[in-house]
């Protein structure tokens, strides 16, 4: 048995190079010190997934349409059980998802892991995270009940104050000046596919990347010259990092910075991985079960007494919308945007070869005054909306 | 160096640019249809609807009054959506606005304790002549396009000033 194994593993590395697919995957050398921090990649990949298997499987029952998507749901709730768990799973791992993405963002960050070689790991991170966000505010809308509704007038009002362009741009993504059956159509195909067309591609190029220069891990995990040796301008040497053990013990001169200790990927870092995800997917399906997915009334535009909750997640924009006064309206659109332009731009502007966090104040203290400022926000929202 | 040695190197330099040409002809082709049919409803105007209010002769003064009205969805569907509109009247004048706020378009509704309509997203302020007063609204209240057939109202689904 073993032997035909064997042959048919022999016979398909033969034909479609299987073996060093499975070592380059596998059998890379991670750093050991702080291995519990990187697991949030993972992590957020795990959540990704269950994003897109819940997702596809509720495209079996939900119309895309202003006038079936609400009853569609309803009849869900009402007369299907374990759908309700698959929606409840959709919803409670995109709630997870957003806060994980946020640490694994933070993280990295945090220990300047975006630093030469690996500025494009950070950059088609901040990609994955603007998408990921753009799933979860098109999610929002679809389905068409009172919160859905009213989160979409305001969402997609948000882009009418463009400058030149704003009420073009709104019409674009409603389908016309008013919202409409349009508009909900439009924003399924952007959540179901055009959002996840570039999303999932993308999430290839990230890991391809994160192969392809190895896990940087943290400063811990090099010895004094070499926690600088990654940004230093030196031709990288042809074999930079082996793919099969046994792994260099010390970093050599010619090599680009190598962790001081490092272990196979699999088993060891995959372990702490699946233990982290594990817990999370069981909160996942425990929040699932035990609270699942709400759904209010149906849309009604022509209420005078329903009072919209935004999404938590979407708490720090909204109660900027609250603080921003009229003349200075464009600044909702200047905060997000310049941010995720200053994010896009980190690795370089912050291009020296520190990585010590307690050694960048230039970084570091803007960044907790922007996360300090995000939370701030997120208070007050939350606050305001406890107290109506 | 291609011009030194243009027989040498003319027909490698054809398929070159002959693969390049026919990859930007096809995505050319491609996004005509694709990027005019996403932009297509831009340049469509939207029907133009009228829905009868009803008999505004027993609106008090001063006290904005609420009908709900209903125009066909559009597009596609058959399905009707309901709109609030708010009839205040002064004296002899009156006027007919939509409860849309003019920052986020949340729907407003007349406080009577302040005397004041009150967008409950963030808390945008309108007097009773629907003139923003207070909070992030940039402008008054929208007011429909209407007509007065005696004492009756109609109201059409669109405002005088686009939003």
């Amino acid at each position: 048995m073993g032997r035909r194994l064997d042959a048919t593993y022999n016979w398909l590395d033969e034909r479609a190079a299987l073996r060093s697919l499975v070592r380059k995957g596998l059998y890379e050398a991670v750093p050991v010190r702080g291995a519990w921090f990187y697991t949030l990649g993972s992590a957020t990949l795990v959540l990704i997934l269950l994003q897109l298997v819940t997702g596809i499987f509720l495209t079996l029952l939900y119309v895309p349409s202003v006038t079936e998507a609400w009853a569609s749901l309803q009849f869900l709730k009402q007369h299907d059980v374990f759908g309700s768990i698959v929606r409840g799973i959709h919803l409670w791992s995109a709630y997870i998802l957003l806060f994980v993405i946020g640490l694994h963002m933070v993280r990295t960050f945090f220990s300047g892991s975006y630093k030469r070689p690996r500025e494009l790991n950070w950059v088609t991170g901040v990609i994955l995270f603007v998408l990921v966000l753009g799933m979860a505010i098109t999610g929002a809308f679809l389905p068409w009940d009172q919160a859905a509704y009213w989160t979409a007038v305001v969402v997609t009002n948000i882009p009418a104050y463009t400058p030149f362009i704003g009420s073009f741009v709104r019409a674009l993504w409603r389908g016309g000046d008013a919202m409409g059956p349009i508009t909900l159509v439009r924003t399924f195909g952007i959540h179901v596919w055009l959002l996840p067309a570039i999303l999932f591609p993308l999430i290839g190029v990230h890991l391809a990347l994160l192969r392809k220069h190895g896990e940087f891990g943290s400063y811990v995990n090099y010895r004094g010259a070499f926690r600088a040796r990654e940004c230093v301008d030196v031709p990288p040497p042809p074999a930079q990092r082996p793919i099969e053990p046994p792994y260099p013990a010390v970093p050599t001169d010619e090599m680009w910075a190598v962790p001081l200790q490092t272990e196979d990927f699999y088993p060891y870092q995959t372990f702490k991985d699946g233990l982290v995800s594990v817990v999370l997917v069981v909160v996942v399906f425990v929040l699932a079960v035990a609270i699942g997915a709400p759904l209010e009334a149906i849309a009604d535009p022509s209420t005078t007494s329903y009072v919209p909750v935004p999404e938590w997640f979407f708490l720090p924009l909204d109660q900027l919308l609250l603080l921003v006064p009229q003349q200075l309206i464009p600044l909702i659109l200047v905060l997000p945007v310049g941010g995720v332009v200053l994010l896009l731009g980190l690795p370089f502007i912050d291009r020296g070869p520190e990585r010590n966090p307690f050694e960048r104040p230039a970084v570091m203290v803007p960044g907790a005054f922007a996360v300090v400022f995000v939370v701030i926000l997120t208070l007050l929202g939350s606050g305001r909306l406890f107290n109506q | 160096m291609a011009r030194s040695e243009p027989r040498r190197l003319s027909r490698r330099q054809f398929a070159i640019l002959g693969t390049q040409l026919v990859a930007a002809g096809v995505t050319v082709l491609l996004a005509i249809p694709i990027v005019g049919f996403v932009l297509s409803p831009l340049f469509r105007r939207p029907a133009i609807y009228e829905a009868k209010v009803g008999d505004i002769s027993g609106v008090p003064d001063g006290e904005p009054t609420k009908f709900t009205v209903s125009f066909p969805q559009g597009e596609w569907t058959s399905a009707n959506v309901s709109a609030a509109v708010y009839v205040v009247k002064n004296g002899d004048n009156y006027k007919v606005l939509s409860n849309t706020c003019s920052h986020m378009q949340c729907a407003v509704h007349w406080e009577d304790s302040l005397r004041q309509f009150l967008c409950p997203c963030h808390g945008g302020l309108y007097n009773i002549d629907g003139q923003n007063v207070g909070g992030p609204p940039p402008k008054p209240l929208p007011q429909y396009v209407h007509r007065l057939d005696g004492t009756t109202l109609y109201v059409e689904n669109r405002y005088t000033e686009s939003i």
